[in-house]
């Protein structure tokens, strides 16, 4: 298969950042916002991080607008109709998921396959409302998606050999990443684990075991992460974090996934991390700690 | 005898036709953008005008095919049939310890090339497309492969090892291997020609200055040193490459500045040499005509630049113990005539007197700009590395169809 037209449906933070990654690796990207305001919000802050790039030396003006110009928004379904693959990256909502996929699964032809960026949701049911439930596969990036060389393929129950395939050949030639096969299951490794350590990390602060600031560095120094429980939480947006967790507890029905409540009562407030300027910590408008 | 000549990158893909009779080339051209749907290529034969085409080329087989339609072409074309084009020499950038020579194209060769993916991952997949496209378009056809690497293989260890672990070299490969070795090969030779003194007589300095650039110990007619390394980065100062650095300031500036490394690697490569320093351009032309405007940056840029050219030959002629011949080649080298003056004018306490009117005038030929009581003689010769590589390819192809028959 010859990879060269790439649908990403949805353009908030994980479109724009497995837009920019595919773009990056070469491959002409067609981006779908519903509205035309959204849209070109996703591609400015698509620009805000090549530009961040750029000051990091990774990347040369020239670069950045080879890149830009790969990406073509578009507003329509039936524009992508020409792409040999889609990955449909829209808010964690099961509803809205589906009405995606029933209608890109109208629009294209049916070798084109059709993947779904959730962490928690079930690729069954989405391929359920499908007439090709046999192209539908989960591919879960981890943001930021031009830094983590990972991605979670993710087998539903009808996901055929082919599409299995021809996903992993995707992954690990063309963008050049690790692809782990997984089997459909809430929060599959990465978001089961991570969400997982994110709540306890929220129980020891409850407890007044520790503070934030502390358990940050306990866990970056002690433990080699890049970031500590807190901060990766403000990176994911923590409304994001609790979602996955409800769904998780939801699904599961286990204690060990209740999302805790300081974690509640800061998505009520509207501190969502990064994307709101504060969470745990404070950030300034390109998303470093103030 | 006709040669085809290809220089295939991951997206783009250079190409010359020479008859070997008197070494003409009778078409050149290029092709850019393969794999997208608004491919280019531009077709320039010898005696015709030139011709542009925008269309869809999706891969490298494509691409030699469409070439090859060209080459025939009842208006555009240079040749009655394709049958007519009888060995294909490809330009590939690393041969590793395996190549000391060019070679002919065998399954072998392709094997060993493949092996060397991971010292050149940018370069050797996208030549392995080119033989292979050509493979599948002409089948039969002799291909032989001329490499980058292969002229600095009679480097000693002593020029070629680093101060490291001697672990890394037997595990990885870990060496100096020195690029531009076909130009270099080129341009000494021609120099020999020109003086009419036998290149295994001569203690020769050659500076390949282009938008990389490299300087080459040659003596005897063999590569004793060089400066790029394992890869092209180390050395002269560069376009937008560092050259020669203290190894200690990677992990420091990682550390400072929170960088990964693909950041700190990037910035090496790309952000970096003149344009790092002047902030303006990396092109030596934009540099030197800024600084004739009075612009300190500019100034400072060429001033480093010009310093560590010198700092190289110094350092050859001791190694060599003497130096008879400094040649410039490539694009600053052929054409700055202030760098080659900056850079001789630091050097006279080796025998180097440059004639000023000599160095100032515009030439496509290779010739002698020292004074004639210079002891040694400084020359531009321009280089033509497809020649090379036509000629390397003549010889390999006739060599073997001669072996055919006589077997």
């Amino acid at each position: 298969m010859n990879y060269r037209k790439i649908g990403v449906i949805g353009a908030g933070t994980m479109g724009q950042s497995i837009a920019e990654m595919l773009s990056y690796k070469g491959l002409d990207v067609y981006l779908l916002e519903l509205s035309e305001e959204r849209l070109k919000s996703g591609l400015d802050n698509i620009g805000v991080s090549l530009d961040k790039q750029i000051e990091k030396w990774a990347l040369t003006q020239a670069e950045k607008k080879l890149i830009l110009g790969r990406i073509h928004g578009v507003s329509a379904i039936e524009d992508l109709s020409q792409c040999e693959l889609i990955i449909e990256t829209i808010t964690e909502d099961l509803d809205a998921k589906k009405e995606v996929f029933r209608a890109v699964d109208k629009a294209c032809p049916p070798s084109v396959i059709l993947a779904s960026n959730t962490s928690t949701l079930s690729l069954t049911e989405l391929a359920s409302v499908t007439a090709h439930p046999e192209r539908v596969i989960g591919m879960h990036f981890v943001y930021p998606v031009f830094k983590v060389d990972l991605v979670e393929i993710v087998r539903g129950l009808r996901t055929s050999d082919e599409t299995f395939k021809g996903t992993k050949d995707f992954v690990e030639q063309v963008i050049e990443k690790k692809g782990v096969m997984v089997f459909e299951s809430p929060g599959f490794v990465t978001t089961r684990l991570i969400c997982l350590f994110i709540n306890e990390a929220l129980h020891i602060l409850e407890e007044g075991t520790a503070s934030a600031e502390d358990i940050d560095s306990a866990m970056r120094i002690g433990y080699s992460f890049q970031h500590g429980p807190f901060e990766m939480a403000d990176r994911f947006g923590l409304d994001s974090v609790h979602a996955a967790l409800s769904s998780m507890f939801r699904e599961y029905g286990e204690l060990k996934y209740r999302p805790s409540f300081i974690l509640k009562k800061m998505v009520r407030a509207g501190q969502l991390g990064v994307k709101s300027g504060t969470g745990f910590f404070s950030y300034d408008k390109d998303g470093d700690r103030v | 005898m006709n040669i085809l000549v290809i220089n295939a990158g991951s997206s783009s893909l250079k190409y010359q036709l020479y008859d070997m009779k008197d070494e003409s080339v009778l078409a050149s051209g290029r092709v850019e953008r393969i794999g997208m749907d608004s491919a280019i290529l531009t077709h320039e034969p010898a005696d015709k005008p030139e011709v542009r085409i925008v269309d869809e080329i999706l891969e490298h087989t494509s691409a030699i095919k469409r070439v090859l339609d060209m080459l025939v072409h009842p208006e555009h074309g240079v040749l009655g049939s394709v049958s007519e084009i009888h060995a294909v020499g490809h330009r590939v950038v690393h041969g590793g310890e395996s190549f000391k020579e060019s070679a002919i194209v065998t399954n072998e060769t392709k094997l060993e090339i493949r092996k060397l993916f991971d010292l050149a991952p940018l370069h050797n997949p996208a030549h392995m497309m080119g033989i292979l496209a050509v493979e599948a378009v002409l089948p039969g056809v002799p291909q032989v492969v001329v490499f980058d690497t292969a002229f600095h293989q009679t480097m000693p260890q002593e020029s070629y090892l680093y101060p490291v672990p001697m672990v890394l070299y037997r595990r990885h490969g870990i060496r100096r291997y020195g690029f531009h070795g076909t130009s270099h090969a080129y341009v000494s030779e021609r120099a020999a020609e020109v003086l009419g003194r036998p290149l295994e007589e001569l203690k020769l300095v050659s500076c390949h200055i282009g938008n990389g650039a490299s300087a080459t110990a040659i003596l005897n007619g063999k590569s004793f040193d060089t400066s790029m390394g394992m890869t092209p980065l180390e050395g002269l100062m560069m376009g937008t490459r560092s050259g020669d650095l203290d190894p200690a300031i990677v992990p420091y500036t990682m550390n400072k500045e929170d960088l990964t490394l693909t950041e700190v690697n990037s910035m090496l490569n790309k952000h970096s040499g003149l344009l790092a320093i002047s902030g303006i351009s990396s092109d030596m032309r934009e540099i030197t005509e800024a600084m004739s405007e009075g612009d300190k940056n500019a100034r400072l840029a060429f001033e480093m630049y010009t310093y560590r050219v010198r700092k190289y030959i110094g350092a050859y002629a001791a190694a060599m113990n003497g130096i008879d011949v400094l040649l410039f080649t490539a694009g600053v080298g052929e054409n700055s005539v202030v760098l080659r003056e900056r850079v001789c004018e630091g050097l006279t306490f080796l025998g180097i007197e440059l004639d000023r009117e000599l160095n100032a005038q515009r030439s496509k030929e290779a010739r002698v700009i020292s004074t004639p009581e210079s002891r040694v003689k400084v020359m531009v010769v321009p280089t033509n590395e497809e020649l090379l590589i036509a000629r390397d390819t003549f010889k390999l192809a006739a060599e073997q169809s001669k072996g055919e028959t006589e077997a």
